[in-house]
């Protein structure tokens, strides 16, 4: 893990406004994937369009972060700006509804189910290294216990209760962090 | 080709159509949701354990994983094997327009899908082990019973492995099949004679 990885959000929004370019990197990085989720399985926008938008959210974020009141509302604030910019991008193609209407119940389940991911995601990345790897292993990469065995040359009788272990240091991981405010999205 | 999805059908609905006389479902895909029947069981074990069973949360989230990864299984498996039959059958009606290297691809797909079954049987037989060991009493019975069923998936998923055209003797997928299928009767066994 780089020392800007380790960096809370906030941290990292102090390091972006005094011209950090490292620092801008990790924001841009931390958050790429999410804005990506968000505009291509979220709201079904083409590749094309997420690019777009992709680009659109990061040029506003660099361009307005010194407006951001509370430096530890990065993501909610991203998530917002991200919503903003996929609903424009619709109503600019004509489809669907215009920007201003509230999206639908299927797309707001799908948004739901990416903020829990990225939550997860960033909880993730607090714990040590042998347990993001093997939870990765088991629940992203879908590694047998024998595979995960035989590469990380450990009992494959214990694969099993590390990653029962490693899970419940996640649970209290999660369960310390507080919700994201409500209506985070817009 | 796309097959059902066969969680969307009714139980008995599957059932008739595993009995139907087509060539899918058939063996994998049945093995595949007895490996699922058999993870889920764990997972209701696990579930049923938390107060007295520190890592029945984490038991319970690994046994759902499979369970999911197994239930998919089930609908490809049908795919695929569909697609290696007829592409069989072409062969044997001397079609000149199928190569070789296509029908050896799909049957090397037909291979690979019941190998990751047996795989899974295997994982969920040491699950339902350790839950037969540490879960509430109430649930021994269960985990015994989702052992003796993972065990069953997983050696029905190997002895598929064995048979394909594709797998010949030597093969390192043979040889992970026939482990992934001790591997589970062995968890089984230890389970069934441990709880009376």
């Amino acid at each position: 893990m780089s020392q800007l990885s380790a960096l809370s959000d906030g941290q990292l929004v102090q390091r972006c406004r005094a011209g950090d370019d490292e620092a801008w990197h990790e924001l841009v990085e931390r958050f790429s994937r999410y804005v990506y989720a968000v505009a291509t399985r979220g709201f079904r926008l083409s590749e094309e369009d997420a690019e777009d938008v992709f680009q659109d959210v990061f040029t506003r974020v660099y361009t307005h972060l010194g407006t951001l009141r509370d430096d530890s509302a990065l993501r909610p604030w991203i998530a917002q700006l991200t919503r903003r910019v996929c609903l424009d991008s619709i109503a600019r193609r004509g489809r669907e509804q215009p920007a201003s209407e509230p999206v639908s119940e299927e797309i707001a389940a799908g948004l739901d189910e990416i903020d829990e991911a990225f939550t997860v995601r960033e909880a993730l990345t607090t714990l040590s290294e042998p347990c993001q790897d093997i939870l990765d292993r088991f629940f992203a990469r879908d590694q047998s216990y024998r595979t995960i065995s035989d590469e990380l040359e450990i009992p494959s009788g214990t694969i099993a209760s590390r990653i029962a272990r490693c899970l419940s240091k996640l649970r209290v991981e999660l369960e310390g962090r507080e919700p994201p405010p409500a209506g985070s999205r817009g | 080709m796309e097959t059902e999805d066969y969680l969307h059908l009714r139980l008995d609905d599957f059932l008739a159509r595993l009995a139907a006389g087509g060539r899918a479902p058939g063996g994998g895909s049945a093995a595949a949701l007895t490996v699922a029947f058999a993870a889920s069981l764990v997972a209701m074990a696990a579930r049923c354990s938390r107060e007295s069973w520190e890592d029945a949360a984490g038991v319970a989230a690994q046994a759902l994983a499979i369970a999911d990864r197994a239930a998919v299984l089930a609908r490809v498996d049908a795919t695929v094997w569909q697609e290696a039959a007829d592409a069989l059958g072409r062969t044997a009606a001397g079609d000149p327009g199928l190569r070789d290297r296509d029908l050896e691809q799909k049957l090397e797909r037909a291979a690979a899908l019941p190998l990751e079954i047996a795989e899974l049987g295997a994982d969920t037989a040491a699950l339902a082990e350790t839950a037969g060991e540490y879960c509430d009493g109430a649930y021994r019975a269960d985990a015994a019973a989702a052992a003796a069923l993972a065990a069953g998936g997983a050696g029905a998923a190997a002895h598929l492995v064995r048979v394909n055209l594709a797998v010949r003797e030597g093969d390192k997928r043979l040889a992970r099949a026939r482990a992934s299928e001790q591997a589970a009767s062995e968890a089984a066994r230890r389970t069934l004679s441990s709880i009376r």
